[in-house]
């Protein structure tokens, strides 16, 4: 009989905790999903559309240009959105990011509208229930809600999305070093020294391969010569993969040409 | 009302949410700073991008023998000044020699050794700080 009731006390506890514990999950996670419902424009804008809407990548009308735009708003705002959402010649769905809203993505077309100076679209009513929505996180979560969308956004995660206003800081505006520091304004700016080369579109935006193809720079192979010159290796390895993807090639030519094989060989491939 | 153990685990799922800081340092940067907070110096910022326009890769992590990993080579300016690692170079016979600190130093203090804009960096850096910490 105790060892029942001991049972059942014990039972007791731990559907208190689990439900202590859910609680708290749920309004954490709730909280979060609130504070992500609804971004305003400009936030949509600056982590997705900006990549390309700010320097006019592939043709892509850019903020702040009537010229760029005016065409375009001539056809409408339903069908801007609707090019927005499911994706239009070089513009992917969403700016490539599936997780944004339509509610979003009306909002970020209605800002770069603004931007570009057709005002008739600042008098554009955000939906009500949109406008509920984004009370209601500030409600819940007082503390920067703002800061907890970006956290979980695909593109702030993403390397390779950068607005293009982030690219290339200063040492001053990079973040890791100290503006304070005597020595981070004697620094070269990447950008001073990117501004002849090649262009990717990721990581630094420099395409070192083709920089290297190209003489724009002449990086050295020895630390004391001008002349050495590195031996290239051009052999490609085919490598065939399940499923439906290419086969992956690897170029010897273009690592050997900036690295030594004892960089890779054996240690991280064995030959 | 809770037992530490739940403080903890309540703790964690909301720093689990909590907002990491968002660097934008130049891609592939590397910040090292083993010693360089204790010994109350900034961090050094290893700008990878300028050393690559003047440098093949060969040069620095098969001669040099620079490891390709963030705080895997335990550099100290005594190395440096024997000639090994940025040493080899920075002897004012190729680059400017050891006494311009305050080139080198010019990162935030209180940052972990780590490289910049890197995804890796972004899943892991949590996890190696407290490494770090519980080693220390």
């Amino acid at each position: 009989m105790k060892k029942r009731w001991s049972m059942a006390i014990n039972m007791i506890r731990y559907l208190y905790r689990l439900t202590v514990y859910t609680f708290f999950l749920a309004a954490a996670t709730g909280s979060l999903q609130a504070a992500e419902s609804l971004r305003n424009g400009k936030q949509v804008y600056d982590t997705a559309c900006g990549a390309c809407h700010t320097a006019g990548v592939l043709q892509a009308p850019r903020l702040g240009s009537q010229e760029d735009w005016i065409a375009r708003e001539k056809q409408g705002f339903e069908v801007l959105l609707s090019h927005a959402i499911k994706g239009f010649k070089n513009m992917p769905a969403k700016g490539g990011n599936p997780t944004i809203k339509d509610k979003e993505i009306e909002n970020a077309i209605n800002y770069m509208l603004v931007a570009s100076g057709f005002d008739q679209y600042a008098q554009k009513p955000v939906k009500k229930e949109a406008a509920k929505e984004t009370q209601q996180p500030v409600a819940a979560d007082k503390k920067e809600p703002v800061k907890k969308t970006q956290t979980s956004s695909v593109n702030q995660f993403n390397r390779l999305m950068q607005p293009s206003s982030e690219w290339n800081p200063a040492p001053a505006k990079d973040g890791i070093h100290d503006p304070e520091s005597p020595g981070t304004l004697l620094l070269q700016e990447p950008k001073v020294a990117f501004d002849s080369l090649s262009k990717s579109k990721s990581g630094n935006r420099v395409d070192w391969v083709k920089a290297l193809q190209g003489h724009e720079i002449a990086p050295r192979y020895d630390r004391l010569s001008d002349d050495a010159s590195p031996v290239v290796m051009d052999l490609n390895i085919v490598r065939e993969v399940k499923g439906s993807m290419p086969d992956v090639v690897y170029p010897h030519k273009q690592h050997t040409e900036w690295l030594d094989c004892s960089n890779c060989h054996p240690a991280i491939f064995i030959p | 009302m809770f037992s530490n153990g739940k403080c903890i685990s309540i703790a964690f799922i909301l720093s689990s949410l909590a907002t990491p800081t968002i660097v934008g340092a130049e891609y592939g940067d590397v910040l090292i700073n083993n010693y360089s907070d204790a010994a109350g110096m900034r961090p050094v910022v290893f700008p990878h991008w300028f050393h690559r326009i003047r440098f093949r890769c060969k040069v620095c992590h098969a001669d040099l023998g620079f490891k390709m990993e963030a705080g895997g080579n335990q550099i100290n300016m005594l190395k440096i000044i024997d000639g090994e690692y940025c040493g080899a170079c920075h002897n004012g016979e190729v680059a400017w020699a050891v006494e311009n600190c305050d080139i080198c130093h010019t990162g935030k203090p209180g940052q972990p050794t780590q490289v910049h804009q890197s995804t890796a960096s972004k899943l892991t850096t949590t996890t190696k700080r407290k490494q770090t910490e519980s080693v220390e």
